[in-house]
């Protein structure tokens, strides 16, 4: 993806069991509210996210999560995009309620944001634009 | 011509009755002369530009208040048609004559977490400390419906929750617990998994040679959960959830007359966001819907308002969520006795378990959430609630701990024990600002019930998308209000301590060992079991889906057959086919 759109593409996901949706919804929002383009999956399997990212061409792909899981589902969802070559064209980012020191393992695997409850969206908006223009370079 | 609706059969029984107005018009107009002046005398203009206040609260109204309540803002009210004793019509002051001196409330601390096992020592344990009844916790598999060994389970089995594949993990979570004297809250949420795991219960007591009409508790059954609240990979039509909640029902009455086959679930929905109002005006369309297609299958509602129950949210507006649940007591009876013209007063009862707000707890200085969860606790017992939860402190960031939960009891148990509070029935009764905060709420639930009547009713309102919008709405509309600092939260955005220390997040840890034991447990279960007669068994369960009869006697077959959750959950996808909710955005 080398001509970035001017608007920011964000597909929104959370894992297939999930049944909180609070926090994708609200963030969705405030991003859309940004200017940014949303297209809000749902719940989806990290494969089946990954392949919707391809589909909508996605910028950016945002995952919530509430109830643990996060690392194995957050694996699998990084081993799929490299399989499928999007990883290190896309940005992924992920919040949600996890413990603290999961936050090093996430962006080790390769999300550029993490963020714990309460985060700012003026961060969350920082994050993004700083990720899109590293991948730019 | 169109149906009358609800508010309009209301508002012509009001109009037919003669009142007798508590107050006398001498009195009245003594007053209002004396508040004027006091008024134009005793405040100066500061207060009088600001007589009236918005409350900007977690999950709130946003009722404005006025500074002062005299009997002026219910100057029209009549004490027995809008209050009575408790234990009489409208119940507004309470469901029984003596209330909690005759019996307290019930103190039902959600539990289940990690293996079968483990839950029922958890269990076992509430119940040594005094806890009065169970409420039993499912985790995100066995919720959604899906089996612990297939792909959407990876990484959550055990998690929130017990994971319940088959009958012999029911048995298991109840091992040695006396369910034929103790009262069971099976937190089953939707129509559908309540048509999988209630018969795993059911069997369980089959099993122990405890008959199923001694049994106690109560089913979530709510198709607003299923449809709504719920998120999820897949979804069967509303009007099919619909149809199965009754279905539960309709078994229910037929052979558990001790049992709540319906708990109208406006906790979740508020939580997800939507005010107190939009919470009660929706659990009570869906009551009025199932009552009328319950009608249409030949049961009266002497019989089916005796038990159905609600659940309530309870936030931190403290004189609103007293007044919330003295409306919604009233409201309820009037649309039984006059809309349905029920005669038994049991089915007259709007009868409910509250839970604290969970939402208007924060990471920041969680201690603080103690303070919270006892005033919200407060207000439901000055409501006059049958059943408690208080949320415990780490809930905003974590699965509650064995220390916290146990806080959390020993919170009910001061309100019951030291505070005082349970001698008098309806303390507050008669509070000029109660009272009209009570009326007006009353009021905007109807407004709210009317909206959605003159959809065509709750069932259409959910198809049509109604609901998915006003939720995507609200929750927007409080994040600013959150942002922004106008609603308040002490520690978070109110007097922020300069350094924040958040609290380390301990939520349950994915256990591999638990999910690779269930993997492998269900292995043996599919071997061992007979699949002819499980296969037909689902089959006819799918027949049943089909053809309209009930679904309930084929779910207990499949369930004896050794059916699993998953296979269950599929049965019925195959049957009814996908819906695709409404967009949010």
């Amino acid at each position: 993806m080398t001509d970035r759109r001017s608007i920011v593409k964000v597909l929104m996901a959370q894992f297939p069991l999930e049944t909180h949706s609070r926090g994708l919804l609200t963030v969705s929002t405030m991003l859309r509210d940004e200017g940014m383009e949303i297209v809000l999956i749902g719940n989806a399997l990290p494969e089946r996210i990954v392949e919707c990212a391809i589909q909508e061409d996605a910028d950016v792909v945002g995952i919530s999560t509430y109830c643990g899981g996060e690392l194995i589902l957050a694996a699998q969802l990084m081993k799929a995009a490299e399989t499928r070559k999007i990883k290190g064209r896309t940005v992924f980012l992920i919040g949600g309620i996890f413990p603290l020191d999961s936050i090093p393992k996430l962006k080790k695997m390769g999300f550029s944001g993490v963020f714990p409850p309460g985060s700012a969206t003026k961060d969350i908006v920082l994050c993004i634009h700083n990720a899109l223009s590293s991948l730019e370079k | 011509m169109r149906e009358r609706t609800t508010k309009e059969i209301l508002s012509e029984r009001s109009a037919a009755r003669q009142t007798i107005p508590l107050f006398n018009i001498e009195a009245l107009d003594k007053i209002k002369s004396d508040f004027h002046s006091w008024k134009r005398s005793m405040l100066n203009s500061k207060p009088l530009e600001n007589w009236h206040a918005v409350p900007q609260t977690v999950l709130g109204s946003e009722i404005p208040r006025e500074m002062l309540y005299t009997p002026l803002n219910i100057a029209n009210l009549d004490y027995s048609q809008s209050l009575g004793n408790p234990g009489g019509e409208p119940y507004t002051r309470g469901i029984h004559p003596s209330m909690y001196r005759g019996k307290l409330f019930t103190m039902r601390q959600l539990c289940g977490a990690g293996s079968a096992e483990y839950t029922n020592r958890r269990l076992k344990m509430l119940l040594a400390h005094g806890a009065t009844g169970i409420n039993l916790l499912f985790d995100l598999p066995t919720i959604q419906m899906f089996d612990s060994d297939e792909p959407e389970s990876r990484g959550y089995v055990g998690t929130v929750g017990v994971p319940i594949n088959h009958v012999s993990d029911m048995e298991a979570v109840f091992d040695g617990i006396p369910i034929d004297k103790i009262s069971v809250s099976l937190v089953t949420h939707y129509p559908r998994n309540t048509a999988i795991l209630f018969p795993m219960f059911l069997v369980t007591a089959q099993h122990r040679n405890v008959p199923w009409a001694s049994l106690t508790g109560s089913v979530q059954n709510d198709f607003i959960m299923e449809t709504v609240v719920r998120s999820a990979t897949e979804y069967i039509p509303p009007r099919d959830v619909f149809r199965i909640q009754c279905d539960n029902i309709e078994f229910v009455l037929g052979n558990l007359p001790r049992w709540n086959f319906i708990t109208l679930n406006g906790y979740n929905l508020r939580e997800f966001g939507t005010s107190g109002i939009t919470e009660m005006a929706v659990a009570i369309a869906n009551g009025i819907a199932t009552i009328q297609a319950m009608q249409k299958r030949g049961y009266p509602v002497d019989r089916i308002g005796e038990r159905l129950a609600f659940f309530w949210s309870c936030s931190s507006d403290f004189f609103e969520e007293i007044a919330r649940l003295r409306a919604v007591r009233r409201l309820w009876y009037r649309i039984t006795r006059y809309r349905f013209e029920a005669n038994n007063p049991r089915a007259m009862w709007m009868r409910c378990h509250v839970q604290t707000s969970g939402l208007s707890l924060t990471r920041e200085e969680p201690k603080n959430n103690i303070v919270r969860s006892a005033y919200q606790a407060l207000a439901a017992v000055l409501g006059g609630a049958q059943s408690l939860h208080v949320d415990s402190y780490d809930e905003a960031y974590s699965v509650p701990s064995e220390e916290s939960s146990l806080l959390s009891l020993r919170t009910q148990q001061i309100i019951q024990a030291e505070t005082g509070v349970t001698e008098v029935v309806d303390p507050l009764g008669g509070s000029y600002y109660l009272e009209a905060l009570t009326n007006e709420l009353e009021q905007m639930i109807l407004d709210e019930l009317d909206e959605i009547e003159r959809m065509g009713g709750i069932v259409e309102a959910v198809e049509e998308g109604w609901l998915h919008r006003k939720i995507a709405n609200y929750i927007q509309r409080e994040q600013i209000m959150i942002v922004n600092g106008q609603i308040r939260l002490v520690g978070q955005n109110y007097f922020r301590a300069p350094a924040v220390k958040m609290p380390s997040i301990s939520i349950y840890q994915h256990d591999e060992d638990l999910e690779q034991a269930m993997r492998q447990k269900l292995a043996v279960i599919r071997r061992q079991r007979n699949n002819q007669e499980l296969i037909n068994a689902l089959n006819s369960l799918k027949q049943a889906c089909v053809h309209g009869s009930n679904i309930m006697a084929h779910s207990l077959e499949a369930v004896q057959a050794g059916a699993t959750v998953g296979e269950m959950r599929e049965a019925f996808v195959e049957a009814f086919g996908p819906w695709h909710p409404p967009k949010y955005l």
